[in-house]
């Protein structure tokens, strides 16, 4: 008796290790395509709704995935676990793409499928001469403002005109401008505004370090009539309840600011006095990425699939449904998405906008520049010290990859 | 004698008073998830915050409870939750017994080793775990995701049971023996009655985890019908763009009201001292 | 077979559900990560790696500069600080929660834990954006209404240090308060009455018969609170350093310096070589600390 209890325990438990372990084996049927998002449910059900309409015979299923980025690395082409496509921005292609799960677009397609989309698009998704993602929409930063205290004519033109504004109307809780001015995303319109940027094709941190450092030391004195505070949550509460007139920010500010009541205007990014060019913010392209096992396992749905979403009425239902910014330059005849304010300032910001990085390296430099940003603006370290540290890290990081 | 009660109504005056204001400090976080639960503007932040929310409404709680699969959730992590706790208790009891009462070869390397293995920084565990997993096929189903949890506190459940039965003295067992009780009989009959705070707390501890715990559920688990309550809260929040601050801390607190009911009856039951068993003096 | 040998099989057969488990999801994992560190797994290299030896190691030594020993006195000093409060503070409220007539004894007790019952990430949140933000926090907003200038409570090291320490005593006081009345409730009631016939205070009883007899109940679960506050990673990277929100403090555990060092590069094996060591480190501090242990 005393004995058969710890083998009963023992074999209970590998019992239930053993009983369960049996399942899984073929979900993989050949018409179910799981896609994984970190999207807004608006773009969803627009996709939904086009997909069940154009290809109804496959079953489509949308799992949004917190932290999709680190799933992915972890279950990378593991047919139990990851999904069949991802839906994400353009700028881990890179990093995807040399840990080899992804599939190359351009078979999947057919011939010329894609010649509608804008250049742009495809250059963003394009890794080592090789696309692999299939761009359906992109956005970029915009400079927008309340109507309520920042009149047409008195946005600014150029950047010396912002920071004029800003000292008339910064003070006693309000602010003139309000921006995320120690992160990455934000502040890269700033460097790209002096010709500098994060990383080039090559993977060399600041190829332009003079400009950075330029960039940097100018910003400073908007950041001292800024929030001390850099996420999105305070710029964002700011902005919404009036408490600042204007700031830069992404399309997913627009569905919050009309439902606030902002008479909201949006308007081209001003233009940095001293060299001539506006602030360039980075654009995402977001679009369908096809893992390499679907690719060859379920090659029929997933090129059933891919065409559907090549058929420029997706990107006009996206447009409309949540105000992006097709990638497809037929969506554009479209008289609603013509129209649309918000679509076309943003297709108007694309022209000067620079596409992120896709390249592996970039992953870390986000973390290296809003370091730089923070030592800069928050603590109030010398510009020059806290670039070179910025840099060593860089390359550190960088090398630390290989 | 008057001054003397006089005295002590004025100390526990104090220590009421003193309670009731630790009670509120230690809320404050939490009155303000609440208050801006009940808001009706979709924000976190307010320039001109009070503990009253307001334009009251019961919305963001009625879409937290009807608009997500919030029952399947709630079946998920309660079913979760239990078998946790059942495994963790069956395997960590006789254990636990063994480490506290037998001598033999092996068991103080054993202990000292288990109090190091807690020094491992578990961020990179995951990669491990998942590689373990695959081939057994436990990735994406709950057994896995049992197993993780109760691998995960094993060492604390073992541990803290076995620090409680070191403190229960060993005569009661020894006469029970005498009368010629097993060792099961006098481990279900004698030692886990006396242990019964150590075995409640520990149970608590392993229920909190799972409870709260998101990380492994959102990567090992795919499918909202397979989420957890903590999973389900996660993803309300996951972009920051797109979340509803309202939505989120009515779940926040939806979440947490079962763990505080279980907690509450719980306590009863944490009483029962040494006071209540044999040996006193 | 001896009945020696018969005794130690049958404790190890009934040790082996707990002992197996541990097996597969602790100690599995630190060898495999040992292994992985071994090896050029990257993202270069994600599914084709190979055995580079110790060339990982020798790089992860270049990541334990300057930066890395501050962090790392930061850690022992977190840690210490941390622990000394979470203990005096559970030990003074787990007794005052004991005396009888108070009122409300069962419903402060159940208020007090539940910070706990809370996932963490979500009262860290509620934390910083609820209390500590400049524009909009409960503390700056007091502070107006006292007439005082706005605090930017986690910029500066110092103050960042304090923020994080109360936010993660909130959080880890309502488990260490329910451990201790645990085992208060095992205190027999009659040594307290016979020390009281004797004479003694209440700080008398609390030395000689309070302390003494919680010690080896609450141990378990103190040496296991030091190592997780030792690893604490959530409540420092969440309040100051998480990416996108950054707010200018300096001060880093040796997680959060190991994370944005080297976790972010994708390299799995650099990574892993930076894990052992930070494991090691860790042992070896925790080996000291038994050894004061013992001979206290």
């Amino acid at each position: 008796m005393k004995r058969i209890i710890p083998i009963l325990l023992c074999a209970c438990m590998l019992l239930t290790l053993t009983a369960c372990g049996g399942r899984s084996a073929d979900s993989a049927e050949a018409g179910k395509l799981v896609i994984w998002h970190d999207k807004e449910d608006a773009v969803i059900a627009a996709l939904e709704a086009c997909l069940s309409q154009a290809v109804p015979e496959l079953e489509i299923v949308f799992e949004k995935k917190t932290s999709l980025t680190d799933s992915l690395k972890l279950v990378g082409n593991d047919p139990n676990a990851a999904p069949d496509l991802f839906l994400f921005a353009h700028d881990k292609v890179g990093v995807f793409a040399e840990m080899g799960i992804l599939a190359p677009i351009e078979p999947l397609l057919e011939e010329g499928a894609l010649e509608n989309h804008l250049p742009m698009t495809l250059e963003a998704a394009t890794y080592k001469e090789t696309l692999y993602q299939l761009p359906l929409y992109f956005e970029t930063l915009l400079f927008m403002y309340n109507r309520r205290y920042m009149q047409d004519e008195e946005v600014p033109a150029t950047t010396e005109e912002l920071y004029a504004y800003m000292e008339a109307n910064t003070g006693r809780g309000r602010y003139g401008f309000v921006e995320q001015h120690s992160t990455a995303y934000y502040s890269a319109a700033w460097i790209h505004g002096f010709g500098g940027s994060i990383i080039d094709d090559a993977a060399v941190p600041f190829p332009n370090p003079q400009a950075v450092q330029d960039a940097l030391k100018y910003h400073l004195k908007f950041v001292k009539l800024m929030p001390g505070e850099t996420e999105y949550a305070t710029v964002n509460t700011l902005f919404l309840e009036g408490k600042a007139d204007a700031t830069i920010g992404g399309p997913w500010m627009v569905p919050s600011a009309r439902a606030a009541g902002i008479d909201l205007g949006i308007a081209p990014m001003p233009m940095v006095d001293t060299t001539g060019k506006a602030l360039a913010p980075y654009s995402g392209v977001q679009g369908v990425h096809v893992l390499k096992y679907a690719a060859e396992k379920k090659t029929d749905a997933v090129k059933k699939l891919l065409t559907a979403l090549t058929d420029p009425s997706v990107g006009t239902s996206l447009a409309l449904a949540s105000g992006c910014a097709p990638a497809n330059a037929l969506c554009y005849d479209d008289p609603q998405v013509a129209g649309d304010p918000l679509v076309q300032a943003m297709r108007a910001t694309a022209e000067i906008a620079v596409p992120m990085p896709n390249i592996p390296e970039m992953d870390v430099m986000w973390t290296v520049v809003s370091n730089l940003l923070t030592d800069v603006n928050l603590s109030g370290k010398d510009i020059g010290e806290s670039f070179q540290s910025a840099l060593q890290q860089a390359e550190s990081l960088i090398a630390g990859m290989q | 004698m008057t001054k003397r009660k006089w005295k002590e109504g004025f100390g526990l005056t104090a220590l009421n008073l003193f309670f009731l204001v630790l009670c509120f400090a230690t809320l404050i976080p939490i009155l303000y998830a609440l208050s801006v639960s009940f808001s009706g503007s979709n924000s976190l932040l307010s320039s001109d915050f009070s503990f009253i929310p307001k334009d009251f409404t019961l919305d963001n709680y009625r879409e937290v409870l009807f608009g997500e699969d919030i029952t399947v959730w709630f079946r998920n992590t309660v079913f979760l939750a239990l078998t946790t706790v059942l495994l963790s208790l069956t395997a960590a009891v006789p254990a636990a017994y063994c480490f506290s009462r037998r001598r033999f070869p092996g068991r103080r390397t054993i202990l000292k080793c288990l109090v190091l293995l807690n020094s491992f920084p578990a961020i990179l565990s995951m990669f491990a775990i998942y590689r373990l997993l695959r081939p057994m096929g436990l990735v994406n189903t709950r057994l896995g995701l049992i197993l993780v949890y109760t691998g995960t506190m094993a060492v604390f459940s073992l541990w803290n049971t076995k620090g409680y039965f070191d403190t229960i003295p060993t005569e009661i067992e020894e006469a029970a023996r005498m009368d010629g009780a097993t060792d099961l009989q006098v481990v279900v009959r004698i030692v886990l009655p006396l242990a019964k705070p150590s075995i409640i707390t520990t149970a608590l501890q392993v229920l909190i985890y799972v409870w709260n715990e998101y990380i492994y559920a959102t990567t090992f688990l795919t499918g909202e019908s397979k989420y957890t309550l903590a999973a389900g809260l996660n993803a309300l929040q996951a972009t920051e763009m797109t979340g509803s601050w309202p939505v989120f801390a009515a779940a926040a607190i939806t979440v947490s009201l079962p763990v505080l009911v279980i907690f509450f009856l719980c306590q009863k039951y944490m009483t029962s001292g040494l006071t209540a068993g044999g040996v006193k003096g | 077979m001896s009945r020696n040998n018969k005794d130690t099989l049958k404790s190890y057969a009934w040790s082996a559900p707990s002992l197996m488990l541990i097996a597969l999801m602790v100690v599995f994992p630190i060898l495999y990560t040992g292994y992985i560190s071994l090896t050029n797994m990257n993202v270069y290299h994600w599914f084709d790696f190979t055995i580079v030896g110790l060339s990982n190691y020798a790089r992860a030594l270049f990541v334990f500069d300057s930066g890395f020993l501050s962090a790392l006195l930061a850690t022992v000093l977190w840690t210490l600080v941390n622990m000394v409060l979470q203990l005096v503070i559970a030990f003074v409220l787990a007794n005052l929660l004991n005396i009888k007539k108070l009122r409300f004894r069962k419903l402060c007790k159940t208020i007090l834990m539940f910070p706990w019952a809370m996932p963490g990430y979500v009262g860290i949140l509620l934390w910083k954006t609820g209390m500590f933000n400049t524009q909009f926090g409960l503390l700056n907003q007091w502070m107006e209404k006292l007439g005082l200038a706005a605090v930017r409570w986690l910029s500066s090291d110092v103050s960042a240090f304090i923020s994080c320490t109360v936010v993660n005593l909130w959080l880890a006081l309502p488990f260490m308060i329910m451990i201790m009345d645990g085992a208060l409730q095992s205190i027999d009631r009659s040594y307290y009455e016979s020390a009281r016939l004797d004479g003694a205070g209440a700080l008398a009883r609390a030395r000689y018969i309070t302390i003494p007899a919680m010690r080896p109940i609450i141990a378990p679960a103190v040496i296991i609170t030091v190592f997780t506050t030792f690893k604490q990673f959530d409540v420092v990277y969440l309040l100051t350093q998480q990416a996108g929100a950054k707010t200018g403090s300096g001060f880093h555990t040796i997680l959060t310096y190991a994370y944005e060092n080297a976790f972010i590069t994708n390299n799995y094996g650099y990574s892993s070589a930076i894990s052992v060591i930070i494991f090691v480190l860790l042992i070896v501090f925790s080996l000291k600390f038994q050894l004061k242990e013992d001979a206290a």
